[in-house]
């Protein structure tokens, strides 16, 4: 008998997915099942949290003019 | 996101009205004139021939005054007069003979001639002692429309519009209420902010049309007295005695607009500004508001400081305004020179385009005729969560771009072209590498697309999987799929559905 189950799918790319990944090894009951390179499903709880940390994680990445100078 | 409401210009507009309806508007002279003014050239020379010519003109005779390479303005000046109705067939009713709209042509007439206008230019009312100077009322219109602008850009401290203003502004999706229950700017209210003074206000008139056509408010009545205004003379006092009753509250809105000014004493007298009569002219002698709103700083010290007080950004400069206001008359206000450190300088000393640019800039510095600022992806970031978009940045940045960038752009164009004749590269205005991050942070936002939903899962067999799968697939609630493993993804929404579908059909077996 087949079975549904509630989640969220994420689409993204792969290099986003092992980000993904990571996160999931460090905190854990993210990811609830892998579906395909550019496929997951998560808890749907926690997608703001997914999203909050990609935005951490690309920020360290990123050249910011603001942090040269004037540091308060 | 569309440009749409922009595009629907006051023609387009009248055009749409019903002919009984334009048949109405066309029996006030003063719209009339004001209809002439909109149409395009061709339309007005065509127009001029016939007012005072009764007869039946040839529509062959309209074309041979054109010259072969102006077919597509006569075109467009025959189409845009017969979608007004203003052409209609002749009265001998032979193809291709046509004749002016009589009602038309007879109030048009008295438009010119000065025969029966029937109070549709105003009422002018002569008093010496009331005499209102026009540095006044573009004073009071530059603050009215500026504090609409400031408003919407989220200027602190600045005076909160009318609640009619607020609702136009609502009613428009210049604006929506956010989470809190404040208003915030929407997009499209990013794109209006960019566009000029007149443009700008006919956007917001013709909100106020449909929201007028929703009050039972008649529209005749409402583009009478719209086009009225724009006929009247600067510096007059004009009475309101034969106003409509829906005239005289659209006159209390078109205070708050800042197109009329009215003394608190007597408000049975009302002075048109410059906004008003800038309503049909073609000529965009005032560029922008703020421009104008730049003019009136340089023109008198005692205003600049009313001005700037509005912006908490201000940082004691009050004194300078007069000095800045010569410095910079050359450069067009608001000039931005963005440089490939993601460094951007800003000419302006306009509350107004300073707010703007705050939008999507992390502003540094405030000096007397300039301020500084840097781009950073926390910038971009809130700019684009806050739904303007990439391009939206970059196009105003292109069109406020300092003279001297245009013409760093041309000389390393032409040196390209020097190097190698057939480089296909356009004119690069903003340093590439800004324009690209700028698009790329934009993608960034992108990187994950979550839906919420169901998986489906454990089929027995093929046949059961693709019974539902293809099912789900049919009525669009299909988000992803595995063959292989036989799993699949269904939105939200569709869920219910497709286990209805399921019981139905896999009790049976």
């Amino acid at each position: 008998m087949p079975r549904a189950r509630k989640g969220a799918l994420i689409q993204c790319d792969p290099s986003i997915r092992a980000l993904i990944l990571q996160m999931d090894t460090d905190r854990n009951n993210i990811i609830l099942e892998e579906l395909d390179d550019t496929h997951l499903l998560v808890d749907p709880a926690k997608v703001e949290f997914i999203k909050a940390e990609l935005n951490r994680l690309m920020s360290q990445n990123i050249y910011d003019a603001m942090d040269e100078e004037e540091e308060p | 996101m569309s440009s749409a409401p922009f595009k629907a210009t006051v023609n387009e507009y009248l055009e749409d009205l019903p002919p009984q309806v334009q048949s109405r508007l066309y029996t006030s002279p003063a719209t009339c004139l004001a209809i002439y003014r909109l149409l395009p050239k061709l339309a007005k020379f065509f127009i001029m021939s016939m007012v005072f010519n009764e007869n039946d003109v040839s529509l062959r005779d309209l074309d041979r005054w054109v010259q072969s390479n102006g077919k597509f303005q006569l075109n467009e000046a025959i189409k845009s007069m017969k979608s007004l109705h203003l052409l209609i067939e002749g009265r001998s009713e032979q193809p291709f003979m046509i004749n002016l709209n009589s009602i038309f042509r007879s109030s048009f007439r008295n438009a010119l001639t000065g025969g029966e206008v029937n109070n549709s230019f105003g009422n002018v009312v002569e008093n010496e002692h009331e005499v209102v100077l026009p540095e006044m009322l573009d004073q009071y219109a530059a603050n009215k429309w500026e504090s609409i602008l400031h408003f919407m850009v989220g200027t602190p401290l600045t005076q909160t519009p009318s609640r009619n203003v607020l609702s136009l502004l609502q009613h428009s999706k210049l604006m929506e209420e956010n989470n809190t229950g404040e208003l915030q700017i929407t997009n499209e209210g990013f794109q209006f902010l960019l566009q000029d003074a007149n443009a700008q206000i006919w956007t917001l008139l013709l909100q106020y049309l449909r929201l007028a056509e929703t009050l039972q408010m008649d529209p005749v009545d409402v583009l009478n007295f719209i086009f009225m205004l724009g006929a009247l003379e600067l510096g007059k006092a004009y009475s309101d005695s034969h106003l409509s009753d829906t005239q005289k509250i659209m006159l209390q809105d078109m205070r708050d607009y800042g197109l009329v000014f009215q003394k608190a004493s007597n408000t049975s007298k009302f002075y048109p500004t410059r906004l008003a009569a800038m309503l049909t002219s073609d000529s965009m002698s005032i560029r922008s508001a703020s421009s104008a709103m730049n003019t009136v700083l340089s023109q008198g010290t005692s205003s600049n400081s009313k001005a700037d007080d509005t912006t908490a950004a201000s940082d004691g400069r009050e004194q300078d305004g007069t000095q800045v206001g010569i410095a910079a008359r050359n450069i067009p206000d608001g000039a931005v020179v963005l440089e490939t450190n993601f460094k951007i300088y800003s000419y302006s000393n306009s509350p107004l385009q300073i707010a703007i640019l705050s939008l999507f800039v992390h502003l540094k510095a405030r000096f007397s005729n300039m301020v500084t600022g840097q781009i950073t992806r926390e910038s971009i970031r809130r700019a684009l969560l806050n739904g303007i978009t990439a391009d939206q940045i970059i196009a105003y940045m292109e069109t406020h771009a300092h003279p001297q960038m245009r013409r760093l752009a041309e000389q390393t164009l032409d040196k390209k072209l020097e190097l190698d004749p057939n480089c296909k590269e356009g004119l690069q205005i903003l340093p590439p590498t800004v324009v690209d991050q700028v698009k790329l942070w934009q993608l960034e936002l992108d990187r994950i697309i979550n839906y919420d939903g169901y998986l489906f899962t454990d089929f027995d067999n093929s046949q059961e999987y693709s019974l539902l799968c293809d099912y789900s697939n049919d009525i669009g609630v299909l988000l992803w799929k595995d063959d292989k493993k036989r799993r699949f993804f269904v939105s939200q929404e569709g869920n219910a559905q497709v286990i209805d579908y399921a019981k139905r059909k896999l009790k049976k077996k």
